[in-house]
């Protein structure tokens, strides 16, 4: 009798989908992915016809600074064209001091800039940091003259972005 | 007998109510994951160019004018011969021949040629026979050659595309069971030959020549003043691509502290 009065109500009642499990695993998800995003955020935006090469490093871009990107036809500082790609070849071998005035006014105008930050106190001291996205395709000697052009205006802190080598 | 009405109203409630929940977790799945970017951006640190463009303090801090204990460790890099040298003298120049491997667009078909400096002509689409544009060149591979530019090195592999070499650190072409070799890793991880077909016969990469080396090099002069550096010396016309490469290379071997310099033509 007692057995029977147990078994009764269960019965009756109505079994739900068991959802528990999945909550789980879509609660995990979604926070992975949430959290992904907050450490990669897009520090460095990839700019059209750029193909960065391939290497094995893991470091990270941390803040947002200076950018310069070098695709085939034009130098860009911070997504804006300043200088066509050719007038930086056309630079002669011989220069001992090869850099493009163009592209130097516009990298003095940005130190400026994070100078009078200094001054109002909304950094600490001048980085001089940029990061320089080339084409993987670009000789070298291009990249050699941007690299001048950089350290005359006082940008020695320097960095490559590349693709993370899947593997 | 209203208590026992009410008991019973509340005893069927168990579970909260979570279909909303879920229906924000359907839309956003799919929007985080489809906006999740896979293919990652890293960076890699640099110094200046040597002799250029240090005109600021910070630049000259770091180079002291005593250079008693230095190593100067360089590595120069032209079309055709990479080389390791520093204040003590040259290694054996590697010479390579390049090997271009294309994904085309169109029908993602890969595709690897041999590419010549002389006549530097884009490879044909092996179908429609378009020549292939330059954003479709995946990789490019230098694979280590003889003087005269005819023979191509081969030496063995590990499944995990790590070079094999012996105890001093020569790359191996023929290995017998019982065999102690080395792969290529850092540190350099030894095994005991058990099967030789497990190890595959592949071009030399010039990259892995050049680790295999500057580890060398590293275990050597562990104590020099600046045994962390190493300077990539380019010819102009030197794609990007490789300067890269070399980097990681140097990297790997624990060199991390980069810079680059320019060949005088």
């Amino acid at each position: 009798m007692a057995k029977k009065r147990g078994r009764a109500p269960k019965k009756n009642r109505r079994e739900g989908l068991q959802i528990t499990s999945m909550m789980d695993m879509f609660t995990i998800l979604v926070v992975f992915l949430l959290k992904q995003f907050a450490a990669e955020g897009a520090i460095l935006t990839n700019a059209d016809n750029l193909v960065l090469p391939n290497s094995v490093s893991k470091k990270k871009p941390k803040e947002v600074n200076l950018q310069i990107a070098v695709t085939h036809d034009m130098v860009l500082v911070d997504n804006l064209p300043v200088v066509p790609t050719e007038d930086i070849r056309n630079i002669p071998h011989d220069n001992p001091d090869p850099s493009n005035p163009k592209l130097e006014e516009r990298l003095r105008s940005h130190y400026a800039q994070e100078e009078e930050m200094v001054r109002l106190g909304a950094l600490n001291e001048v980085e001089g940091k940029v990061i320089v996205q080339v084409d993987k395709n670009m000789d070298f000697d291009v990249l050699y003259k941007i690299m001048n052009t950089c350290g005359k205006v006082g940008y020695n802190n320097m960095n490559f972005a590349v693709m993370e080598r899947e593997s | 007998m209203a208590l026992k009405n009410f008991k019973k109203a509340t005893a069927t409630v168990k579970d909260l109510d979570l279909t909303p929940f879920m229906c924000l977790m359907v839309v956003l799945v799919p929007i985080l994951l489809l906006q999740a970017e896979f293919a990652q951006i890293a960076i890699i640190d640099i110094n200046l160019p040597e002799g250029r463009g240090s005109q600021t303090k910070q630049t000259v801090k770091q180079r002291p004018k005593e250079e008693e204990n230095k190593l100067l460790l360089t590595a120069i890099i032209t079309d055709s011969v990479l080389t390791l040298g520093a204040k003590g003298g040259f290694l054996p120049s590697l010479f390579y021949q390049e090997f271009h491997k294309y994904i085309t667009k169109d029908d993602g078909k890969e595709l690897t040629v041999k590419y010549d400096p002389k006549n530097p002509e884009p490879p044909k689409h092996p179908v429609t026979g378009r020549p292939l544009e330059i954003y479709e060149r995946y990789d490019i591979y230098l694979y280590s050659c003889d003087q005269d530019y005819e023979e191509i090195n081969k030496c063995l592999y590990t499944k995990y595309g790590e070079m094999l070499t012996d105890v001093d650190g020569v790359p191996v072409q023929k290995v017998e069971p019982g065999d102690t070799v080395y792969a290529l890793s850092n540190p350099r991880r030894m095994s005991v030959v058990r099967d030789p077909s497990e190890f595959q016969l592949q071009p030399m990469s010039v990259y892995d020549e050049l680790k295999n080396r500057l580890m060398k090099v590293k275990e050597r002069f562990k104590d020099a003043d600046d045994a962390e550096n190493i300077i990539i010396a380019a010819e102009n016309e030197v794609l990007y691509d490789k300067i890269v490469q070399i980097m990681d290379a140097a990297r790997q071997a624990e060199f991390p502290n980069i810079s680059i310099a320019k060949l005088r033509g």
